[in-house]
């Protein structure tokens, strides 16, 4: 049997990368994107961080550190994003087919057919690849299980030493021990905020500790299935396979059922950008482009009161395009506050689906948007379509949002990689 | 006869509408949506190609106006006769032998596009 290998890419950064890609005087500068609703920071650079600005800072609360510390703020501008992380996903695309889009900034690839000598050094190449022709930085975990790779990832990220790449494969049992035991229970994957403090609390502190518990206590504290399969996957037996799609299809659906009912919107706005991120990859990887789109939302048949809402999109111009897609639906998706309800499950189905050589496109390689595209009211807690900043992070910025934020896109960037009239300006030196 | 194009009247065959001459086909019949296709002929490596636009008339006489885009490929290597782009407390574009040893490269222009109208 062939011995299963997969890598995570995952950009450092991601939204405050691609602000930098086209700002490169913000380089070595303290700089956050916050959600669009200017609510709170959703990614930071290493010298925000630096400041102990944490993850999901309310930008009110922070606004002084901000003033003092010459903190360059942006809103997300989720559009700009959308199409670095259409070019990423497609580069990885052209080194394997073999991906899964995980979030707009992660991916898995499998790595197991492609006859890999030297898996440290492929990482490398990949991460200069990915630095040099789209221009952001990424880090690589290589490992036999996906649990391991994000682990993996996650210590290339935050040592310097590792050049952006940590491969556990054929590494010696005493490094990969010291590295489990360097990284808390938080990182992984799967054990995420409820469970931790669960863990801790019966002394199991580190991934390490984790890997060494019994299949049986596995089972009793984290779900027979669940349990196992994540001590199983810390030793490196893949329990997880790449997610990826079957045949080029009529309709692409994306739905989720929520851990706990929520009215929060913010959530929704989160889950139905995800949604998007993951079928506008399949509909790019096949060729083709929506007409049309919905999005659907049910409150819980088992809860009295049982109550779907779905509202559809039709694009003038048929798309692919991640953010066009998310933009218009989380629009849309607004009205269902109307309802009152608790939402339970939501999903995203595009369909009326076409070929894309059949359709004119622009020189950036996608129909354009078209002028009359109003819908720059975009992107509503966007930051919330990143599965890893978690569910506090969003309740946050939907909190602030209920006391009457409205929207607020002054801080914005250009939309330098998808607007003719909003492109960066050059001189020329004589 | 709007049929026989006039070129192709000897030795035709009427095929579906179209006239053709034998050993010389018609290569419309095989391909009747490819019109040319300016990303292919502009963009070789599109996940590594941005555009940016000129500002300023320094070029004029040169045919680069302000408001030209610049197609902006970041996979080439330049020589040191190649348009780069580079980033000095602005984007700034010129022979790649003109850059500044301290600064980085940015990316390498393949084409300016200025529309008359």
């Amino acid at each position: 049997m062939k011995r299963s290998v997969f890598a995570l890419i995952d950009c450092n950064n991601f939204f405050v990368s691609c602000e930098r890609l086209f700002r490169p005087d913000l380089e070595g500068r303290p700089v956050v994107v916050l959600s669009s609703n200017d609510g709170c920071a959703v990614s930071r650079s290493n010298e925000a961080k630096a400041l102990g600005i944490p993850m999901g800072a309310p930008a009110f609360k922070y606004r002084e550190t901000f003033r003092r510390e010459s903190v360059v703020q942006f809103s997300a501008n989720f559009e700009l994003y959308g199409d670095i992380s259409r070019r990423i996903t497609q580069l990885l695309t052209s080194i394997t087919p073999r991906i899964e889009v995980y979030s707009v900034d992660e991916s898995f690839l499998d790595l197991s057919e492609l006859g890999i000598t030297d898996y440290e050094a492929w990482g490398r190449e990949v991460c200069r690849l990915v630095r040099q022709w789209i221009g952001v930085p990424i880090s690589i975990g290589i490992a036999p299980s996906k649990t391991l790779a994000k682990l993996g990832a996650a210590h290339a990220k935050t040592h310097p030493e590792a050049r952006g790449v940590y491969s556990f494969i054929d590494k010696p049992a005493a490094e990969i021990e010291s590295l489990l035991k360097a990284a808390s229970l938080r990182d992984i994957w799967g054990v995420g905020r409820r469970l931790a403090p669960q863990l801790q609390s019966m002394g199991i502190v580190n991934a390490y500790e984790l890997s060494r518990l019994s299949q049986n206590l596995a089972r009793q504290l984290m779900g027979s299935k669940h349990g196992a399969q994540l001590v199983a996957e810390l030793n490196g037996t893949s329990c997880f396979g790449l997610v990826e799609e079957g045949t080029p299809a009529k309709s692409i659906s994306r739905t989720r059922t929520f851990g706990e009912d929520t009215t929060d919107l913010g959530v929704l706005e989160a889950a139905v950008a995800n949604f998007c991120a993951r079928a506008g990859h399949t509909l790019r990887r096949d060729g083709l482009m929506a007409r049309r789109a919905s999005v659907f939302v049910t409150s819980s048949k088992h809860k009295p009161n049982y109550k779907t809402w779905s509202r559809e999109v039709r694009f003038q111009m048929p798309t692919a395009d991640t953010g066009r897609l998310a933009s218009s639906l989380i629009k849309v998706l607004q009205a269902v506050k109307a309802e009152h309800m608790e939402y339970h499950r939501a999903g995203v189905l595009l369909y009326d689906l076409l070929p894309k050589e059949s359709l004119q496109t622009d020189l950036l390689g996608y129909v354009d948007p078209g002028a009359h595209d109003k819908s720059n009211r975009r992107m509503h807690a966007l930051d919330a379509m990143n599965l890893k900043y978690g569910k506090e992070t969003l309740r946050f910025a939907s909190e602030l949002l209920a006391q009457s934020w409205q929207p607020k896109y002054h801080l914005r960037s250009p939309r330098y990689a998808t607007r003719w009239n909003e492109l960066q300006k050059v001189r020329i030196i004589i | 006869m709007k049929k026989h194009l006039p070129t192709h009247q000897d030795d035709a065959n009427d095929l579906y509408g179209v006239s053709v001459k034998t050993g010389f086909p018609n290569p419309s019949i095989d391909s009747p949506l490819d019109s040319p296709d300016f990303n292919k002929l502009i963009i070789r490596h599109p996940v590594a190609t941005y555009c940016m636009r000129i500002s300023g008339n320094s070029w004029e006489r040169l045919g680069v106006f302000d408001g030209d885009i610049v197609v902006i490929d970041r996979a080439i290597v330049p020589t040191p006769i190649d348009l780069v782009v580079w980033w000095e407390g602005g984007f700034a574009l010129s022979r790649h032998s003109r850059m500044p040893l301290s600064t980085e490269l940015w990316g390498v222009v393949t084409a300016i596009i200025h529309q008359y109208r």
